[in-house]
């Protein structure tokens, strides 16, 4: 039993593409950095070996690419983490993400990445605070597992506990049942949770996230002949006073995957700053004529957006619409992708009859992809058109784009700094009494 | 009685009575010299061991931390023990939790004051040249701290700190010196004046390779007599912030980081943010830095660019090494007379943790 005293906890949630974490009773985390890790191998800079890992889009053909065990972290290599590490661009560094399927199979990265968010984002010493960790919602037993003996045994936290996601998102708008639809970076999670417990019966995701959403803009744009050029490649110089020339610059030793990295970095935020939710469902012909919207890229070009800005938020509610996207056309058709309000009628009819009225007037938004712009009214629209008549269908989303991207982690704010959550905490005697195993009693 | 603020740099302790417009009336390196309790020395040798309480803008020797202050406010400020009045303190960016606590603690229960208040550095330069959104480049001795301020509150998510200061480019210089004048002892202490002296930046990349090969020479007499000669080190120093791999660090040039940085911030605020920039700091008074940040800043690549921002008239000429300071006065006058600091009864009660709830 941990009682828990003024040290205050660390809340800490991993997502596939951003890493937050922070102190508990704060309202938003301090450090916010991606989650991929540059990696450089040490022993001969020999691209013949040819170890690529595919940074962590997950529609991309995983054609000729071999993937390497997770324990082959025996090869030394040098890992840098963090935005301003990997923002230098270096010779032969490899962008590699430990997260696949919202899976961990690189644990020395995470582990690395951990470190990197105590020692140099928060400056604290992990052994004297606990720590409460997001989890998905549908984590293996095995993964909870490996997670508490890294903790304890590298990290020596006194107290560890593991929430959902989705719980926290929950506690973070004051509900104690909800559905919650996470449109992370990764993929989209709809998941029903009944007082603070998910339903793991009625968990549904699909692989359709912001960074899937990026790569198509990404194709978008290059389908019209638009080359994002990475902010390393060119440099402007000063001809004559007042007029500038741009001069690109060559690094043949930049691995494909940084520079993947770095125009994902850019066609991220020209995804964030022009793309709407289309009010309607997307239709190629509707949409010709709309006004394009003007962006700047960081080499100067000003390029303009039309019907991408509402096609791209669009794929979410209609995933056959990537098939219109040239060059997307490996995506994965095995599983069959449905749009997002039919995730969230299919999960809520796996539940009990009585607790539906509930989940429908609370759906809670939460998510990076979810801080689009019309994005909660859309989908208000297309449940209300879905769901039984009787049924009253209210999506709730935070006004406040930081709150939206971040719920996850103020929920495990909240929740770690609630006087009665204290008792609940799974002590490092505990551990060590009874072994990981034990965890599953103490975090459902 | 007026309130003191006191801003403890790793180089400089920065002390005075709250009075706005003004400079700080205490300016006092923090470096201390160990002296040996009871007067005893081995072989009637002892070794100077020198001290530094403030170790790259943290506060890491405490029990050096309470006799400087010690010194600074019974002696220097002349408080008298017993009627000891309000502090304000400067913390930089990313000061663990624990550190202020500490402070606080420190603060009410060995010297006793009657009310306390904390805030950020970055917060308070701003504050010092008018200003309550924009971005501070605080470059000092130990750390260089890049912080995108809005409406008063930092954007922890988007600032950065970088472990270089001037105490690395004082390091450069030194080495510089002896590759180009081998007989010749440097200490440091003397290497940091002739720093302060002659260092200074090239307006352009292309005018520093030039200056390379060729630059005036410049020669300068040491207290103990030796002459040593000065040639394009000078601009090495200078150079360094701008082009960190002359330091060997993996990292691009302060302009650079800047924008960078501002561009993980929402892109509302870009404009207020770019357009309010203030570099403040010991290092950034070298002559030649503004106006090399300013053309690196026009070839930055968008069509907001950073611009530095002009101090009021009415603020005296150091307002770039002690903004900090001079911030903290002002809000000195402000919060204390409404009651928004920590009183002694408030920390009685609640512990050192109500420093969290009430400085932010």
């Amino acid at each position: 039993m941990y009682g828990g005293d003024e040290v205050s906890a660390i809340v800490l949630d991993l997502g596939s593409h951003t890493c937050k974490a922070g102190y508990a009773g704060e309202d938003a985390p301090k450090a916010v950095f991606p989650s991929v890790v540059g990696s450089i191998e040490q022993s001969g800079l020999d691209d013949a070996v040819g170890i690529e890992k595919e940074s962590q889009s997950v529609s991309e053909a995983k054609n000729g690419i071999k993937t390497i065990d997770s324990d082959k972290a025996k090869t030394k290599r040098k890992l840098y983490v963090g935005s301003q590490a990997l923002g230098y661009r270096r010779d032969y560094m490899e962008v590699l993400s430990p997260i696949k399927d919202g899976l961990v199979v690189d644990w020395d990265m995470v582990d690395n990445i951990w470190d990197h968010a105590f020692r140099q984002c928060l400056l604290i010493d992990p052994k004297e605070h606990p720590m409460l960790l997001a989890e998905p919602s549908s984590n293996p037993q095995q993964q909870r597992e490996r997670t508490a003996e890294l903790m304890f045994e590298k990290y020596n936290v006194p107290a560890l506990f593991l929430a959902k996601n989705a719980v926290l998102t929950s506690f973070a708008s004051g509900r104690a049942t909800s559905l919650v639809v996470d449109c992370g970076g990764g993929s989209t999670t709809v998941a029903a949770v009944h007082d603070g417990y998910v339903l793991q019966k009625a968990v549904a995701s699909s692989p359709i996230g912001g960074e899937f959403l990026t790569d198509c803009m990404k194709k978008c744009l290059e389908s019209k002949g638009i080359v994002l050029k990475p902010r390393y490649s060119f440099k402007r110089k000063e001809i004559r006073p007042g007029e500038f020339q741009t001069v690109d610059l060559d690094f043949s030793n930049t691995t494909e995957s940084y520079k993947l990295y770095c125009q994902r970095v850019i066609a991220s935020d020209i995804k964030e700053a022009v793309c709407r939710a289309p009010d309607t469902a997307f239709d190629e012909t509707a949409y010709a004529n709309i006004p394009t919207t003007s962006y700047e890229l960081p080499d100067g070009q000003t390029i303009e957006i039309g019907a991408d800005r509402f096609k791209i938020p669009g794929i979410l509610f209609n995933p056959s619409l990537i098939h219109t996207i040239p060059g997307m056309d490996k995506f994965d058709h095995s599983t069959p992708s449905r749009g997002l309000p039919q995730m969230v009628i299919e999960s809520i009819n796996k539940c009990d009859v009585d607790i539906r009225r509930e989940l429908f007037s609370s759906i809670l938004l939460a998510g990076g992809t979810a801080s689009m712009q019309q994005m909660k009214e859309r989908l208000e629209k297309d449940l209300m058109e879905e769901a039984p008549q009787a049924a009253r269908v209210k999506v709730l989303a935070s006004g406040n784009a930081t709150e939206r991207r971040f719920s996850v982690w103020i929920g495990g704010s909240i929740l770690a700094s609630l006087g009665s959550f204290q008792q609940m905490w799974f002590s490092k005697s505990e551990f060590e009494e009874h072994g990981a195993s034990y965890i599953q009693r103490k975090c459902p | 009685m007026e309130a003191v603020v006191v801003d403890a740099g790793s180089k400089l302790l920065k002390a005075g009575f709250a009075v706005p417009d003004q400079e700080p009336s205490l300016i006092i390196p923090t470096k201390m010299k160990s002296v040996p309790a009871d007067g005893q020395s081995a072989d009637g040798e002892y070794e100077e061991v020198f001290v530094d309480p403030v170790v790259r803008g943290f506060i890491k020797d405490w029990d050096a931390m309470e006799d400087l202050l010690h010194h600074v406010l019974y002696t220097c400020i002349g408080w008298e023990i017993g009627n000891e009045g309000q502090i304000l303190f400067t913390d930089p960016l990313l000061t663990p939790k624990t550190v202020r606590e500490q402070l606080v603690q420190l603060m009410f229960e060995t010297f006793n004051i009657s009310g306390f208040y904390a805030s950020e550095q970055a917060v308070l330069s701003l504050y010092a040249v008018g200003r309550i959104s924009g971005c501070t480049v605080d470059i000092g001795h130990g750390k260089i701290d890049i912080a995108p301020v809005c409406e008063g509150a930092v954007q922890h998510i988007a600032s950065k700190r970088f472990e270089i200061g001037g105490i690395d480019l004082t390091k450069l210089l030194a080495q510089e010196l002896h590759q180009s004048n081998p007989q010749i002892n440097l200490d440091l202490s003397i290497v940091e004046k002739l720093k302060e002296q002659y260092a200074c930046c090239a307006e352009d990349q292309s005018v520093y390779e030039n200056l390379q090969k060729t630059s005036q020479v410049e020669s300068h007499t040491l207290p103990d007599g030796q002459v040593i000669t000065i040639r394009r080190e000078r601009y090495t120093v200078g150079e360094a912030l701008f082009q960190p791999s002359i330091l060997g660090m993996d990292e691009y040039g302060i302009v650079e980081q800047l924008v960078r940085s501002i561009s993980s911030v929402s892109s509302e605020n870009l404009r207020q943010l770019l357009e309010n920039t203030v570099v403040c700091g010991g290092t950034a008074t070298m002559p030649g830095f503004e106006e090399r940040f300013q053309k690196e800043a026009a070839l930055c690549s968008s069509s907001i660019r950073p611009s530095l921002v002009k101090a009021p008239e009415y603020m005296p000429e150091n307002l770039i090494k002690n903004s900090a300071w001079m911030g903290g006065a002002i809000l000195a006058k402000v919060v204390f007379p409404q009651n928004q600091h920590i009183t002694k009864a408030e920390y009685d009660e609640t512990g050192p943790t109500i420093v969290h709830k009430k400085c932010f």
